[in-house]
């Protein structure tokens, strides 16, 4: 009795509980709304400078003239015709494979050498001097990129080292910049140099953070350094490896245009050309054709997010790691 | 005057998981209530609940009188100790100290006094001028203790104050809690998650698990008057023996528990509280404390499996044809031989043994329907 | 003692170790001098007779040491005025990167910040997803921006990734009881923020500033496209006027040529040493915390 009486008090007592409920609500928005207002300048500029672009994409879809309003009464929606225009495009095919090209082969190469470079570092027996090689390896990731095809032309240039020395010992001067068959050598080779050190700095850090009893472990096992890279190194980084791997096909065909841009000459068109230089040079340069341009570039960030996504599944299927 | 009161006290997380179901709790003023149960039994919740870190999702809250629930923590005049003490590295300990005081825009004298007078009853008046980096771990928590100590809360709230201390300074730093209560004399508010903590620290201690109150009361009434399976295996070092498939017999107006088929005559008091609430014969799981066991005598038997040397007493794990067995056997009353691989008979006194039915797991004679109906669980009580 | 230490020893490194270590060793060694060497050329080049360069002398070592290349850097003026226009834009862009960064990654990695989902989702599109070159040219454009240093200074003041990155430090190193013991001690969410969650951040901070300013100082492709007027040029736009531009367009023979390339070559090695010794200098120091952001940045990965 005493306890239900006690029970039908606390009831009442809670009778206003609706007002409450409000005022919790805006002592909830009171007490963070700080944080609305920290965050508010970095949504600003992610709207203006990505996402008022991507409303852009809508030219992709129109008769563009430079000056016209995106959305206005007089737009001329063409539907896909800038597309078709694009696969049509004598030089459609010549792109795709270019770009491609360079990507397949930039991933075979620069993608494991962080790695196997990673693990060298890790199982090297002097930690200082491990220390020291990092530091030079991360070293050229800080140089510009025009300083780095600066540095390019100053080696295989016509009158760079390479030739130089040609010269010297009587060979014929020759330049590089202008062979169509050199260039993706150099673009690759010269990306790698420049930052394999830098991609190997993630895996460096997932492997500091693997148990050192577990080599000990192993060592007792009676396993021998190299099988210790295998079987304890290897494992502890695969996470990591197949985020990068994800990461990397998602960007298998988004090369940039800022060094294509600065590496292409008359010579090495034929192979320099990729769909993004070839989207700069269409849509801002000579007569700017901006709706066939941002069709194609459009064209180009599908391609990225379905090979993202592609990855992403197949990794889900195959392993429990993936971006999302 | 600081008494907080809960009534009903609800966590829900994300409308899904109850982490708190409905928790009613009177503290006293100056009381030094525990709450303890195992890990993510909703002890912390709670206190974070008083704390305003967490919101309440139902039910009422108020200190000294006062609803707070949806009050600022920083009005809610109350202190807290956290485990892993969250001093702030970057000051030093007379500004750790000083913070709260700061903020609450005290005169430069007043905090000064205030930190040099709390800093000398903690004994840490040579630190002032250090960083938190620079100090062991017992001077760390006697810094967090200070910097909850120098707002005179109405309220002491601490959370596991002592787990992250090795076992030594556990004890030590337990002990300065004891002697600086008895200087602040206000309200606390402890969780833990050891029981011996509880039994030594606590005026009340509130026992929870997966978000429900089992027991309130005192240390001896949770040690002596379990109301159910879960607070007597919780609380006690040693856990207490659990004989399950026993029975209680009622036989000509007298109550013998059966163990493994040996039967005993309940004490006098257990005669009188079950004649009080009519008990029957019925199927029960008898709970024997390794204490309370003795060697030597008796008409149960089991067979040696481990014995350890303590010192003052020897600790003793058995089987029987069923059970595993504990005692805690005093060194100086041992006759028998307790080596290992022996079978030894034993037996202990009838009016200790505890009786749960078999059916709820709860105390036969302590447990109180109408307080567990409130949700706020405490012991039967009996006036003869 | 020191017997059975050596025994240990000899019992760890079995020969197939070493030869392990060796070859490991070795390879390693190749691998620095491969990123070692371009870098040392550059600096031996630059400091050498051209002559002796152009006919292949240099490879090893400088020949007839020479500061020419140096004193007529000197006299280009537009070099220095990129270089005065790269050092504002990149103190520009790292105070006002810091400022939008810090405070919204702080922001996101609360747990209570309202609609904290649909922040992170905001944020996350862009990083898949973008409008392209020219949508952004004309948003540039019609934002007024063409042709001012606001057109290298703004897009640039926010990098997703630096965001995601800040937010990651601000979840694993700022204690959440720190954070509440500091709302009982009654400060605000402002407090807060900047009494106790910046003075932890040192290391942030630092990290973002140097991402910040080594993207600023090294770019090229934003000046190249929205500025016209050569006095807002930036040094990495001079440099590829000097290092680049001359590459693509090779005509004629003879002495004449030569000799132009002579000239031209020093100026780039020499240019080349100018614009990167700030970075090259800070290096040594910040690659620490360099290192430290892409862990920061990997914990969640």
């Amino acid at each position: 009795m005493e306890a239900n009486a006690k029970r039908l008090s606390l009831k009442k007592e809670r009778a206003p509980k609706k007002k409450m409920t409000k005022e919790k609500r805006v002592r909830y928005f009171k007490d963070n709304s700080p944080y609305l207002l920290m965050v508010l300048p970095a949504v600003l500029v992610v709207f203006l400078f990505n996402y008022l672009p991507i409303y852009g994409v809508l030219i992709a879809f129109q008769d563009f003239m430079p000056g016209d309003k995106i959305l206005s009464d007089s737009t001329i929606w063409v539907g896909f015709q800038n597309f078709e225009r694009f696969f049509s495009d004598p030089q459609f095919w010549p792109l795709m494979k270019n770009t491609f090209l360079i990507c397949i082969i930039g991933f075979v190469i620069g993608f494991p050498l962080p790695i196997i470079v990673s693990l060298m570092l890790n199982a090297m027996k002097g930690k200082k001097t491990a220390k020291v090689l990092q530091t030079i390896f991360n070293g050229p990731h800080f140089i510009s990129l025009v300083v780095l095809v600066g540095m390019l032309t100053l080696f295989f240039g016509r009158y760079g080292l390479v030739n130089n020395i040609a010269a010297h010992f009587g060979g014929e001067r020759y330049s590089y910049f202008l062979e169509s068959s050199a260039f993706r050598p150099m673009y690759i080779l010269s990306s790698n140099w420049q930052d394999f050190g830098w991609s190997a700095i993630i895996y460096i850090a997932a492997l500091s953070n693997v148990d050192p009893q577990q080599h000990e472990a192993a060592i007792l096992d009676g396993a021998t350094r190299f099988q210790r890279v295998m079987h304890v190194d290897l494992p502890a980084i695969m996470p990591m490896v197949s985020v990068m791997l994800i990461m990397s096909i998602g960007g298998l065909m988004g090369v940039g245009y800022e060094k294509a841009l600065l590496m292409q000459t008359d010579g090495n068109l034929a192979v320099s050309e990729l769909i993004s230089t070839y989207v700069y040079k269409r849509g801002l340069t000579g007569v700017p054709d901006q709706a066939y341009a941002t069709a194609i570039g459009l064209f180009n960030s599908i391609i990225n997010v379905v090979l993202l996504i592609i990855a992403n599944t197949t990794s889900k299927k195959f392993s429990e790691n993936s971006l999302w | 005057m600081s008494e907080v009161v809960m009534k009903g006290l609800k966590k829900v997380y994300d409308n899904k998981v109850t982490a708190v179901h409905d928790v009613n709790l009177e503290i006293k003023d100056k009381e030094f209530i525990v709450l303890v149960g195992p890990s993510g039994c909703g002890k912390s919740t709670t206190l974070r609940m008083v704390a305003g870190l967490e919101e309440i999702s139902d039910g009422e809250l108020y200190i000294d009188g006062k609803l707070v629930n949806d009050v600022a923590p920083k009005d809610r005049d109350i202190a807290m100790v956290f485990q892993n003490y969250a001093l702030y590295p970057h000051k030093t300990v007379y500004d750790n100290l000083a913070f709260a005081l700061k903020l609450r825009k005290e005169s430069k004298e007043v905090i000064d006094k205030k930190v040099r007078e709390v800093a000398e009853i903690l004994d840490i008046t040579q630190y002032l001028k250090r960083k938190p980096k620079a100090l062991s771990g017992g001077q760390r928590q006697r810094v967090a203790i200070g910097r909850a100590m120098v707002r005179d809360p109405k309220v002491f709230l601490m959370d596991e104050p002592l787990s992250n201390l090795d076992a030594k300074l556990r004890n030590q730093m337990r002990a300065e809690i004891i002697k600086l209560r008895s200087r602040i004399n206000t309200t606390f508010m402890y969780v833990t998650h050891d029981q011996t903590e509880a039994m030594t620290l606590g005026d009340r201690i509130v026992i929870m698990k997966d978000g429900y109150v089992n027991q309130i009361g005192t240390p001896q009434e949770v040690f002596n008057k379990p109301v159910n399976l879960f607070v007597a295996g919780f609380i006690g070092m040693p856990v207490m023996n659990f004989f399950d498939n026993c029975k209680l017999l009622l036989e000509d107006g007298k109550y013998y528990a059966e163990i493994r088929g040996v039967k005993f005559l309940l004490g006098d008091f257990q005669q009188k509280a079950l004649k009080q609430i009519n008990a029957k014969s019925c199927d029960i799981v008898a709970g024997i404390r390794p204490q309370h066991v003795t060697v030597g005598e008796g008409e149960l038997s089991a067979k040696i499996e481990v014995s350890e040397m303590m010192g003052s007493e020897y600790n003793i794990h058995a089987r029987t044809d069923k059970d595993e067995v504990v005692m805690l056997i005093p060194t100086v009353d041992l006759t028998t031989d307790v080596s290992m691989g022996k079978t030894i008979n034993f037996t202990t006194r009838p009016h200790l043994i505890q009786l749960f039915d078999r059916e709820t797991g709860n105390n036969i004679i302590w447990y109180d329907a109408e307080s567990a109906a409130n949700n706020a669980p405490v012991c039967k009580r009996y006036d003869f | 003692m020191e017997k059975q230490q050596v025994k240990r020893m000899a019992l760890r490194d079995t020969t197939g170790d070493k030869i392990f270590y060796t070859i490991n060793a070795i390879f390693l060694g190749i691998l620095a001098l491969i990123v070692l060497y371009p870098l040392y050329f550059i600096v031996i080049a630059a400091i050498s007779d051209p002559d002796a360069v152009l006919a292949g002398d240099v490879v090893l070592y400088p020949v007839r040491i020479t500061m020419e290349g140096f004193s007529k850097i000197i006299e280009r003026k537009d070099v220095w005025l990129g270089y005065r226009n790269t050092i504002f834009y990149t103190a520009l862009t790292v105070i006002l990167s810091i400022l939008v960064t810090v405070p919204a990654g702080w922001a996101l990695s609360r747990k209570t910040l309202p609609g904290k989902k649909a922040f992170m989702i905001y944020f996350i599109i862009p990083m898949f997803f973008g409008g392209g070159l020219i949508p952004f040219y004309n948003v540039m454009s019609s934002l007024g921006l063409v042709n001012t240093i606001w057109a290298i200074v703004l897009p640039a003041i926010l990098s997703v990734w630096n965001l995601f990155m800040t937010k990651t430090f601000f979840e694993s190193s700022i204690p959440d009881t720190l954070i509440e013991a500091a709302t009982i001690d009654g400060a605000g969410s402002f407090r807060i923020f900047g009494e106790v969650v910046l003075p932890l951040s040192k290391a942030i901070i630092a990290v973002m500033a140097l991402y910040y300013a080594v993207g600023q100082w090294n770019s090229y492709f934003n000046a190249m496209i929205f500025l016209q007027n050569e006095n807002l040029y930036p040094l990495q736009l001079v440099l590829k006027e000097i290092l680049i531009a001359s590459e693509s367009t090779v005509g004629g023979s003879g002495e004449t040529i030569l000799q132009q390339y002579r000239l031209a070559n020093q100026l780039k090695y020499v240019s080349v040493i100018v614009s990167s010794v700030p970075v090259l200098l800070l290096y040594p120091f910040v690659q620490k915390y360099f290192a430290q952001g892409v862990m920061i940045g990997s914990l969640k990965g």
